[in-house]
Order: structure tokens, then sequence, then C-alpha cells
């Protein structure tokens, strides 16, 4: 009782998770096809080819360094050891015994914004980072329940299948791009192609639906999420006060991001480009904050502040 | 024939069930002694730190000897109980004489000042923190591996994957929960 999320459905979580991240591969997979099908038609089945070549580079990128491209993207600088910077350390292994992670690499990004975002293929290689502008709000307690809601990320796979998504969804909108700006303005060579009108209706279809099918890879990754990452959070702490105090903090903050992105939106702890107010719809890859700290207020309402008075800090 | 479909389908369900339930007992216990080993790691750093602040203490308040004692004295019951129950309670009575022992320090302006002593006593504090997190991982895992030695269908399979209930390590000392942390920065 009590913490809200109990081991069994977070089994099930950890399972879908899995399963989704194959779905990713495959739905990457399909759609790829589907627009170098639709270059094909223009251009040829060279291109289809050549198209197929990128796809697998891609893959393999992501397969082998999903989690570099987050923190190169977030321009972080890795800590090495606990005297580089003691809050940020002694955070990330206390939740990391707390959670029975192991120990992931730590980063800290120079961005001002308040924030921080878990990444990584699987626990073992997890990465935490977090923005200088997170270390500046926050007291102890709350970076611990930011870092715990990160390790929730890490314990529930989610990060997995988050950075698969980022990278995968990052690819298929550049190469949409990409595809949209040949077919509308390069080729010039005979007006119609081989299967005339029909082709550039399909094309033109295919071009508009691959951003929507990225769109629906990252939002079928996050919202859930969240309120079972902060529900782990509670877990590991067992004094969900400190991450609902940060995230009142968080929303407070109107310190813009510099390094955010579309692609990495989903891995942070508070959505970084907006939208974690009342007006957060289906696009949105967080839900209301409000909503957040209200269910972690009510999981602080049971009996989990009583376990963390208990603990052996609380004496000094 | 049709019977033997179904039989074929009821054994392979029971199969499945049967070691999807094994597997899980099996990666609690195994979660659990990861947490057990865990908590040992830092009870042992715990333990190490004493003596050096003991005797960091020592050279500015050498008279306080009955405080020495009893810390000394509760960190050797600490290092010699056995068991997760014990040893929550040795570590319990070990905190409140230290408690004592900081409140002795407490006189001693110097004392506050010395670099050694506040660099031990930074680091016993983090090592409580990940004692802490580990006793809160260990707990967690425990409850769940108890609840899976105590409910059907799992409570059968238990004792073929050699799955035992365990202790909770508990730090059960009234003075700790009377005294929650305030801080005011």
């Amino acid at each position: 009782m009590g913490l809200g999320v109990d081991l069994p459905p977070l089994d099930e979580q950890i399972k879908s998770n899995r399963l989704r991240s194959r779905m990713l591969f495959v739905l990457f997979f399909a759609v790829y096809g589907a627009l170098g099908f639709a270059v094909s038609l223009r251009f040829g089945p060279g291109a289809f080819v050549v198209f197929c070549c990128v796809a697998i580079v891609i893959v393999l990128v992501t397969l082998t360094m999903g989690d570099d491209l987050a923190v190169t993207v977030a321009r972080a600088k890795q800590i090495k050891s606990r005297e580089e910077c003691p809050p940020v350390w002694d955070a990330v292994e206390v939740m990391a015994i707390a959670s029975g992670q192991p120990m992931p690499r730590v980063y800290v990004s120079p961005d001002p914004a308040p924030n921080a975002f878990a990444a990584g293929k699987d626990p073992k290689q997890a990465v935490v980072c977090v923005n200088q502008g997170l270390l500046e709000l926050l007291d102890k307690e709350e970076l611990e329940g930011v870092i715990a809601h990160e390790m929730g990320h890490v314990r529930n796979l989610d990060v997995k299948l988050m950075t698969y998504a980022a990278v995968l969804a990052g690819g298929i909108a550049l190469i949409a791009e990409f595809v949209s700006y040949m077919i509308f303005w390069g080729g010039s060579s005979d007006e119609e192609g081989d299967l005339g009108i029909v082709g550039v209706v399909i094309s033109i279809l295919i071009v508009i639906l691959a951003p929507i099918a990225a769109m629906m890879i990252q939002m079928s990754i996050s919202r859930r999420r969240e309120f079972l990452a902060d529900a782990s959070a509670a877990e590991f702490t067992k004094y969900p006060q400190g991450l609902a105090s940060a995230l009142r903090k968080l929303g407070g903050s109107t310190v813009p991001a510099r390094t955010g992105s579309t692609a990495t939106a989903h891995l942070c702890i508070v959505a970084p480009l907006g939208g974690n107010g009342k007006a957060s719809s289906m696009f949105s890859t967080h839900p209301p904050l409000e909503e957040r700290i209200a269910r972690l207020d009510e999981l602080a309402g049971g009996q989990l502040h009583v376990s963390r008075a208990l603990g052996v800090t609380a004496a000094y | 024939m049709t019977a033997v479909i179904v039989l074929v389908v009821i054994a392979v369900v029971v199969g499945i069930f049967f070691f999807s339930t094994y597997n899980r007992l099996v990666s609690l216990r195994v979660a659990a002694e990861e947490g057990e080993s865990e908590i040992d790691v830092q009870l042992k750093r715990r333990h190490d730190l004493i003596p050096n602040l003991v005797e960091s203490v020592k050279g500015y308040a050498a008279h306080e000897r009955g405080t020495f004692e009893e810390v000394t004295a509760a960190r050797t019951s600490a290092v010699n109980a056995q068991g997760p129950a014990a040893q929550g309670q040795a570590e319990g009575a070990l905190t409140q004489a230290l408690g004592k022992l900081f409140a002795v320090a407490e006189a001693y302006p110097d004392l506050k000042a010395n670099q050694n002593f506040l660099q031990l006593q930074g680091e016993l504090t983090a090592t409580e923190d990940r004692l802490s997190a580990a006793r809160r991982f260990y707990n967690t895992t425990v409850k769940a591996l108890n609840t899976a030695c105590q409910t059907i269908p799992s409570k059968w399979i238990a004792p073929i994957a050699k799955v035992t209930e365990r202790e909770f390590f508990e730090l059960d000392n009234p003075a700790e929960s009377a005294v929650p942390s305030v801080s005011f920065n």
C-alpha cells in the first residue's frame, strides 16, 4: 500500500516497454520504407537503395550511441568524480542505490533552464544529465526527488524506449524534410513521373504523414510514464514532498531552455519548450504540472513521510 | 484427439506460468541479496569512519570519556550484530550515541572549525544517506518478496525456487522519529 505503484503493474510496464522498443524499430522501418517508396516513384529504384542504406546507418547509430547523442545535444560535460560536483554526484549515487540500479554516468549541462534528463540504451549504460539552472534553484531534497524521477525512468526502461524514440523520430523528421524538399523543388526532369499524378499525390501524402508518424512515436511514449516515474521517485525517496516542491519551483521558472529541442523534450523532468500548464493538450510531452503535484501530494498523505523520518539522516 | 490438444494447451499454460513465477521469485531474491550487500558496504564505511571521528573529538575534549566509551561500545555491538533486524537495532543505538558525540562537539568552537572533523562529519552524513537509500531499496524488495512467499500461487513455487521470507532492515529508534531534520537555508 501507500506506494501507489506496486511491483506487478510496474513489471507489466517494463515488459511493455521492451515490446514497444522493438515495435518502434518496426514502425521506423515501415515509415522509412514508405518514404523510400515515394522517392523511388520520382527518382527511380536507385533512390530506394540509398534510402535503405541511410536507414540502416540511423539504426546502427541509435544502437551504438543513442545516449551520447542526447548528451551532445545538451552540450553537457561529464562529471567523473565526486569532487567535481558533490551535490549532483551524491544525489545520483544515493538514488542509484535506492533504485537498485548501477551508478549511471553523470553529466552537467551549462543550460540555465532548470531541467534534467536521463538517457541510455539500458540501465547498465544510463546517463543522467542535470542543467546548471536546476542546481541553482533546488535544495538537496528537491534535487534528490528530480534525480529519483530520472532513475525511475531508468529502472522502468523508459530511457531505452525514449532514447530510441528520440533518435529514430529525429531521423524520420530529418529525412521527411529532405524528401519534401526534393519532391517539391528538385527533379526538374519530366513533369509527370512514371506513375503520373497519382504518384505525386501518394508522395505528397506520405511526406505529410511521415512527420505525423514521428510525432505519434514521441507521444505514445511520454505522458503516462511521467506519472509512473513520479511514483517511482516517491518509492525511492519515500519522500514525495521533495519532488512535489521541485516541480512547483520548476513550474514557476521562466528561464527559457537554450539547448532544448523537440527531439529530446520527452527525456526531461518537465517539458522544456513550455506546455506544462493547464493548456497542455494531446500534443504535449508531459502531463500538466498541477496534476503531477496533486498526485505526489496524495502519495505524501499516506505513510511515506514516516519512513523517511525514521531514516538515519534524520538524527543530525 | 481433442482431449490431447486440451491437455497439451493446459500443460503449456501451466508451464509458462510456472517458469515466469519461478523467475520472478529468483530475481526478487537476487535483488534482496544485492540490497543486503549494499547495506553491508555502507555499514562498513560507517563503522570505519567512527574511530577517526572519535579521535578527532578527543583531541579537543579529552575529558568527555563517557561519551567516547559509549560510541565505541555501540560501534562494537553494531559491527558484531548479525541479521537485518539485529543490525538495524544496533545501528539505531549507534546513531543515538553519535548524536551525543556531536552534541559534545557543539561546545567546542575550535573543533567545529577543524577541517579534519568537518570532513569526517561530511563523509559520515554522505554514508548515512547511502545507507538510508540502500535500506529503502532492500525493504521495498523484501516486501515484494515476502508478499510473494505468502500469497497463492507463488507461495507454492517459492520452496522449489529456494526462496524464503526475509527480515526487514528497520531502525526502530524512537529518538530518531521524534527528531526530524530541520534546516534553515
